[in-house]
């Protein structure tokens, strides 16, 4: 071979592949921008598949939205690695998912991450800050506004979910519309008398749904503050000094001593499969019918509330979206005003939450929406997961179990009336310059989690142990970063009032 | 200088290079106990030899056939050009993933506070504030670091020696099979294993060891014993996961230590035989001393990612269970506990650059010391 051709190919090489590594590393995105109409990209977290025909919907939906607000939206979705990853990494994008157990909300927006939009929200969307009020509040960080609340369940409601063919027909026994956790006892007995080589309470390593949400999780999952029923709510203290978690922590184990709960509960991760269970816990609203089909089951489910509804800064911020900070206010605009499209235009915010009328669902005759068999396999979306669920028609599980079209105005009523709300919604912890120890913290907590939750291990001998080592880590010295910030949020809410009280006097 | 003088200069450096890695095959072969008389027998005529070091294949080629070079490459020049060609893809590659991203480092003293929608090199060095060895902190904080950097030992004490012992030995005994088909068909069932995830393994392993549907605990109760919660009982698991990992690695292993031992040039052994060696003899005096190097080179690449471990070995076979921390937790897992939820890009990469100070010091260290006994051994 000669010299030339040989130095040719070497540098054909070069000349091809350095360029590639560079646009690599430096990454590429371009925002564009044609006739006038404003292009987004919007991630979002990602539960389960991508739905199937994502494409047809979004362009469907994207016709709409060109002709009424001149934006079209590039849909994205996202796991909670990859949304992590990207927000750390400083990609850009438009709109983005972030709540308290996604995409940290409170942790991005102290960071300065997303756009502050207490001005612009009421200037170019009045429409929307005045359908979201008055839950801005969990949006809020020093008295400024970095995200949209998406309205959905609000407050949480934790309830069991009984085989009522077993229990009420079965057995005789009647499941009441509310209990206590500890009334389930009797319900699980009696199955496991029938069945001694069966687990009659489900239970994965993620524990039971929703047995923390009487408490206000300033980091979560290990440092709380109670605010449930009866609870003196005043303190911010660590999980494992919370006196009411630490007796659900001696139920679980209690159960699974018993043989309630399956011996290897802390390892599995799911028994969706197992649909022979006859309790499962669940976190839901008034009214939600998604539990009760017993087409899915192949038997009557019946809830009964053990909590709730709670209405913490967490559970607020259960959904939301969050504007990029390097958004030009064009674009904050565009975002807002897309927002508030979903918001406000039932119609649109169908084709988000169900797809294509005809393809993907039906309207019912009351109002309700009906997925066909092709909207259930190929767009089936949690409705949080492109908007605000209140926002959206109601679904109806068949034809015969109908749901209430105006099942939304009831929750939300409710929680004004029954709602317990946790004392300090307005306030986020900024984590900086202690994220060393919240990692040493997490890293001890995820040692025992899963095997606390389930009831695996017992908590008198574990969380002695957990205190040492938690507060060799540093725990002491997180709690009082917390305390001062907190009781500084305390000082200036005071002011505030006081302020208001004496403006309102004059 | 004379162009003639130049000429006979540099081809003498080339015969002087060349040589370097070529001996006689006298001195590497020792005469077999009771043979010496018969040495010249066994040799054969001069060959030399050079070695593509690490990769246990040993090219032979007589020597007068050398011919003088003097291309851009110095010695190794036109001839090698060829080669060069071929490798420069790899060298590409490392160039465009292992060193440009070197600048990386840096993310492990700063504290990475990125503006959304800049660049990378701009977040990194413009955007975000230095902060010394700030970052290291995490790593200390934990009471229980000399527990997991004991682990992580430990194990790879282990992985080491029983990676290298058990591949060689089932690599001297399978070219011991004469069938062909036999042959291959346990080499397959052996290599198999390496090609299943973790994730899968960690499955595989649960339907032993599983409390209630378990094979082992059904066979404890078919024996009247009774059946242990596995996930729980942090004893067992050093044990588990020693044998797990050698089960799916040691058939892998196994093939670059075959390719050595297939290497060695058959007529040693005839001579051998010949000469009345047994089986064993022949494997402690022609099979060994030509894995040295292999095993060396191995052994030197395993030194230097002590403080790394397998995170699916660790993390995903016991399941994430909280019980058998105290027994599974190494480096990377506790790393991805303490950073799954809050994806802070500077604890990880100071995590990773201790990690790699660690295995690069002792990597060195054990080269050095290799080197000092036997310096065809080590790797550079």
């Amino acid at each position: 071979m000669n010299e030339g051709l040989f130095q040719k190919i070497a540098g054909g090489f070069f000349v091809v592949i350095i360029p590639v590594v560079f646009l690599l590393l430096s990454g590429c995105g371009q925002k564009e921008n044609h006739d006038g109409v404003i292009k987004l990209r919007v991630v979002t977290y990602q539960g389960g598949d991508i739905p199937l025909d994502i494409k047809e919907v979004m362009e469907a939906a994207n016709a709409v939205s060109r002709e009424k607000i001149g934006v079209t939206v590039d849909l994205e979705f996202q796991t909670t690695e990859k949304i992590n990853l990207m927000m750390a990494s400083g990609e850009y994008y438009d709109m983005v998912f972030t709540s308290s157990w996604v995409n940290n909300f409170d942790k991005n927006a102290s960071a300065g991450l997303y756009y502050d939009i207490t001005d612009l929200v009421k200037k170019e969307t009045p429409k929307l800050y005045e359908y979201v009020d008055p839950y801005w509040t969990c949006a809020g960080v020093n008295g400024r506004i970095y995200g949209v609340p998406l309205l959905k369940d609000m407050g949480a409601e934790e309830m069991f979910r009984l085989n009522a063919d077993y229990f009420e027909g079965k057995k005789g026994m009647l499941i009441p519309e509310r209990m206590k956790l500890e009334d389930i006892e009797p319900f699980l007995e009696a199955y496991k008398r029938d069945h001694p080589d069966k687990f009659p309470l489900d239970m994965t390593k993620s524990g039971p749904a929703g047995y923390l949400n009487f408490l206000e999780r300033i980091v979560n999952p290990i440092i709380v503050l109670p605010f449930g029923e009866g609870q003196e709510g005043d303190d911010v203290v660590p999980f494992y000094e919370c006196e009411e978690l630490v007796n659900r922590f001696r139920l679980f184990h209690k159960w699974y001593q018993a043989g309630y709960i399956h011996p290897d509960a802390a390892t599995i991760d799911s028994t969706v499969a197992d649909k022979s269970i006859p309790v499962r816990f669940g976190v839901a609203w008034k009214g939600y019918q998604g539990f009760s089909n017993p087409e899915e089951w192949g038997f009557n489910v019946k809830t009964s509330i053990y909590d709730g509804p709670y209405l913490s800064r967490s559970s607020e911020q259960g959904a939301m979206f969050g504007i990029c900070a390097a958004c030009d206010e064009e674009h904050a605009a565009a975002c807002l005003k897309y927002i508030e499209l979903i918001s406000t235009d039932r119609k649109f915010r169908d084709i988000l939450a169900y797809g294509i009328e005809g393809k993907h669902f039906e309207y019912l005759d009351n109002g309700t929406v009906l997925r066909s068999s092709t909207g259930r396999d190929r767009y089936n979306l949690m409705l949080y997961q492109t908007g605000p669920s209140a926002s959206a028609s109601v679904e109806s599980v068949s034809r015969t179990f109908l749901s209430d079209p105006d099942q939304w105005k009831g929750v939300f009523e409710e929680y004004e009336t029954e709602g317990i709300q946790s004392a300090i919604n307005g306030f986020a912890y900024d984590r900086t310059g202690k994220e060393d120890i919240i990692a040493a913290l997490l890293a001890i907590y995820s040692d025992y989690g899963a095997e606390l939750r389930t009831g695996t291990s017992d908590p008198d001998v574990v969380l002695p142990e957990i205190k040492r080592r938690m507060e060799a880590a540093g725990m002491n010295e997180l709690l009082q970063d917390i305390r001062s910030q907190l009781s500084e949020w305390n000082s200036r809410k005071e002011q505030t009032t006081e302020k208001g009280k004496s403006d309102g006097g004059n | 200088m004379a162009e003639t003088d130049k000429k006979s200069f540099m081809t003498q450096g080339i015969k002087t290079q060349k040589f370097v890695g070529q001996e006689e095959k006298t001195e590497n072969i020792r005469p077999l106990p009771g043979t010496e008389d018969k040495d010249e027998a066994v040799i054969g005529k001069k060959v030399s030899r050079f070695s593509l070091r690490g990769s246990g294949v040993r090219v032979t080629a007589h020597t007068d056939k050398v011919k003088p070079d003097t291309g851009v490459f110095g010695y190794t020049g036109k001839r090698n050009r060829i080669f060069m060609l071929m490798s420069l893809p790899a060298i590409i590659w490392y160039l465009g993933f292992f060193y440009l991203p070197m600048f990386g480092i840096f993310f492990a003293f700063k504290r990475f506070t990125p503006k959304p929608g800049e660049f990378l090199i701009k977040n990194l060095f413009v955007n975000s504030p230095w902060v010394g060895l700030e970052n290291f902190n995490f790593l200390l904080r934990s009471s229980d670091i000399p527990g997991i950097i004991w682990n992580t030992l430990f194990y790879n004490f282990f992985f080491i020696i029983l990676g290298i012992g058990i591949p060689v030995f089932l690599a001297i005994f399978l070219t011991e099979i004469h069938s062909v088909r036999f042959k291959g068909f346990i080499q397959t069932v052996m290599v198999l294993p390496y090609f299943l995830s973790w994730v899968i393994v960690g499955y595989l392993v649960y339907a032993f060891l599983a409390t209630n549907e378990g094979q082992v605990n059904h066979l404890l109760r078919m024996f009247g014993m009774e059946g242990i919660q596995w996930y729980q009982s942090p004893g067992y698991w050093r044990f588990i996961l020693i044998v797990t990992e050698l089960w799916k690695s040691a058939g892998y292993a196994m093939i670059i230590y075959l390719c050595a031992v297939t290497a060695i040039d058959r007529s040693l052994y005839e001579g051998a035989v010949l000469d009345g060696a047994t089986f064993l003899q022949r494997v402690r005096y022609i099979t060994l001393p030509h894995l040295r190097p292999t095993i060396c080179t191995i052994f030197i690449l395993r030194i230097g990612t002590i403080l790394n471990s397998d995170f699916g070995l660790f993390y995903q076979v016991p399941l994430d269970s909280g019980s058998l921390q105290s027994v599974t937790q190494t480096l990377d897992v506790y790393v991805y506990k303490a950073l799954m939820q809050q994806a802070n890009f500077s604890f990880s990469a100071a995590a990773s650059f201790l990690q790699s100070i660690v295995g690069f010091v002792l990597l060195m260290v054990t080269n050095r010391i290799i080197k000092a006994i036997d310096s065809d051994s080590s790797l550079f």
